[in-house]
């Protein structure tokens, strides 16, 4: 009866401790993780084609076959609804990066040159914030033509001021440090002490805005979409499929548009979780302020 | 302290510029023609380069900025090119029903969002913090127009209380004669009790729809603000003393309402961009509204008209609340 239990190993004792001194973090990342697999294994879950109409089965109500019923097209929306996360991923992630490669060397040069750049990139970034930033985004992405490429440039270059800043703030404190100092005197070119010797100790506070950032990309972009600037359906996209349904809602076929818009919190709750607690773990100072 | 007002005030200048750039170029990535739209289809050549030439885009780049700049500081906007109205009086017919939607919404955003967060910030990590922390981050997360399509789902289609989202008054009263421009207080001004109580329907829905979302910040920011007030040493100071817990939950909330005011101030930029969506979907007919179809549809001298429009509001907002700040915080006064 004496049946050894197997020590827990030890990535679950971390989930566990991690889980317990922040449990915002550990429900975030629960939530996105299932959506991440939701998008890889997409072709496998959806029980239908998510963009095959069915013109006999129009607008049909949730049921067995169809848990969250069909839409104008005969579409099944559940199906739908699992290949919108790959949308929204394929949007966020590279959104994010765009972000960060544009606002990161940025931040980084501004904060150790200091002088005239650096007042006017500061300036430059005064001037942005006097527009609401979802229009601003709707704006410009229309401006320059609402194709998916632009989509992501714009959300990215849009997202860049945040880490800049983040960067900045951390390079101006460091730029005074003995290994600094010592970079210089051993005579490393300009780009070599910002991204081989300052960057690694700048970057956490970036790091630490990129959910909160991916959850902004999700929103926008799902935001253009249900406008009818960018994604058209019939793709898969969240909010082209609130779009869609919206004009459902108020003669009482609701699942068309109220399944994605749940999925759509869902992950941009899923994202704010995860951010919050990261920007408390990774700043505690933040977590002392706040709590 | 008046040379520090004028200087805040002179700091609007530069910025003024900057955002007229921004607002330039925003047309100018479009890369749109608007020639073809404005001369119409049975336009002479002659004629075609007339238009050209009256929208000065025959001209070096910069000079068309000086064109755009010299036009702003007249009031000139330019024409919409789809329908070739003037874009600043097209904007102001219709901020008032803006105006009416975000001062309800916020007003009551932040009646919900002040005392909510200050009795979370009592009890860091109670019962009421946690369901509050919650609420918050759902109403972070909700898109704005979603909701809006729940509540005339909830509100109009299940249950019946509720118009249909579809304008500001019920679509065979006559609106009251314009006073202030909201149908709600010019009805009342008038004694047009019709037309109020409708006007007053037709603004739940969207008026909730812009508190919800804007309660959640505001309630995020105050527990914040709160707590750092509760933790500092005046506080501290005055709980040693003995002071009754009514009298030391007074002096937090006094020196917590300073922040608070800035930091709803610096939110309402975000605000104006979710009320266009609210707009949008209850079709307000308001500024927003307009601003976002134009986007729709390429619109981009009302895009640009409305753009530029919305920032300054953000700068005046800006500029209301530094100057409040400057005059109820001594010690921000003597910060240079």
């Amino acid at each position: 009866m004496s049946a050894t239990v197997a020590p827990p190993p030890r990535w679950a004792l971390r989930v566990a401790g991690i889980t317990r001194r922040s449990p915002t973090l550990a429900i975030g990342a629960a939530i996105m993780l299932v959506f991440a697999l939701m998008a890889i294994f997409a072709p496998w879950l959806t029980p239908y084609d998510p963009i095959m109409a069915q013109p006999r089965n129009v607008l049909a109500a949730p049921s067995t076959a169809h848990p969250f019923g069909t839409d104008g097209n005969g579409m099944d929306v559940l199906s739908r609804v699992i290949a919108g996360a790959g949308w929204a991923f394929g949007i966020a992630i590279p959104a994010v990066l765009v972000g960060l490669l544009a606002g990161v060397p940025l931040g980084l040069y501004t904060g150790y040159r200091g002088g005239w750049p650096d007042e006017i990139m500061m300036r430059g970034f005064d001037a942005l914030r006097v527009f609401p930033s979802i229009i601003l985004a709707l704006a410009v992405v229309a401006a320059a033509g609402p194709s998916l490429l632009n989509v992501v440039l714009v959300i990215g270059f849009l997202d860049s001021p945040v880490f800049a800043r983040v960067v900045r703030a951390e390079v101006i404190a460091l730029r005074g440090s003995t290994f600094v100092e010592s970079a210089v005197a051993a005579g490393n070119p300009t780009w070599r002490i910002l991204f081989v010797h300052i960057l690694p100790n700048a970057i956490q506070g970036a790091m630490a805005q990129t959910a909160v950032r991916a959850a902004w990309a999700v929103r926008i972009s799902a935001t253009l979409a249900f406008l009818g600037v960018g994604i058209q359906p019939p793709t898969p996209e969240w909010g082209a499929m609130i779009r869609q349904g919206a004009e459902y809602l108020v003669t009482g076929q609701w699942w068309v548009g109220i399944f994605p818009g749940l999925a759509l919190i869902l992950m941009v709750l899923g994202l704010n979780m995860l951010g919050d607690g990261m920007q408390d773990m990774l700043d505690p100072r933040r977590k002392a302020a706040t709590r | 302290m008046t040379g520090l007002l004028a200087r805040r005030i002179l700091l609007v200048v530069p910025l003024l510029a900057v955002i007229l750039l921004f607002t330039f170029l925003l047309v100018r990535i479009s890369g749109s023609d608007p020639v073809g739209l404005l001369a119409g289809p049975t336009a002479t050549t002659e004629e075609i380069a007339l238009v050209r030439a009256s929208l000065a885009l025959d001209q070096p780049i910069w000079v068309q900025f000086g064109v755009y700049f010299g036009k702003v500081l007249q009031g000139d906007l330019g024409n919409s090119w789809l329908s070739n109205r003037p874009v600043l009086a097209e904007i102001l017919d219709r901020a008032p029903a803006t105006i009416e939607l975000l001062f309800w919404g916020v007003l009551i955003g932040a009646g919900l969002g002040i005392p909510a967060g200050l009795r979370a910030a009592l009890r860091p990590d109670g019962g009421f913090d946690q369901v509050t922390r919650f609420l918050s981050l759902l109403g972070f997360s909700v898109p704005t127009y979603w909701l809006g399509l729940i509540m005339l789902f909830v509100f109009f289609y299940l249950l019946g209380w509720a118009p249909p989202g579809m304008g500001r008054i019920d679509l065979f009263l006559t609106p009251p004669d314009r006073i202030t421009g909201s149908y709600l207080i010019d009805g009342l001004l008038a004694a047009d009790w019709e037309a109020a109580g409708s006007a007053f329907g037709q603004l739940v829905l969207p008026v909730l729809c812009v508190a919800i979302i804007s309660a959640a910040p505001i309630i995020k920011q105050t527990r914040a603000i709160a707590l750092e007030v509760l933790a500092s040493d005046y506080i501290r100071y005055a709980r040693a003393q003995g002071l009754p817990h009514r009298q030391i939950r007074a002096m937090a909330l006094r020196n917590s309402m300073t922040p608070i005011v800035t930091f709803i101030g610096t939110e309402i930029t975000g605000l104006v961009g979710t009320t266009s969506l609210i707009e949008y979907v209850f079709a307000w007919g308001g500024l927003g509204q307009y601003g976002l179809s134009a986007i729709i549809a390429g619109d981009f001298a009302v895009v640009q008209g409305y753009v530029l429009v919305l920032a300054l509001f953000s700068v005046i907002v800006f500029l209301v609340v530094d100057v409040f700040v400057m005059l109820t915080e001594p010690r921000a006064g003597a910060a240079p």
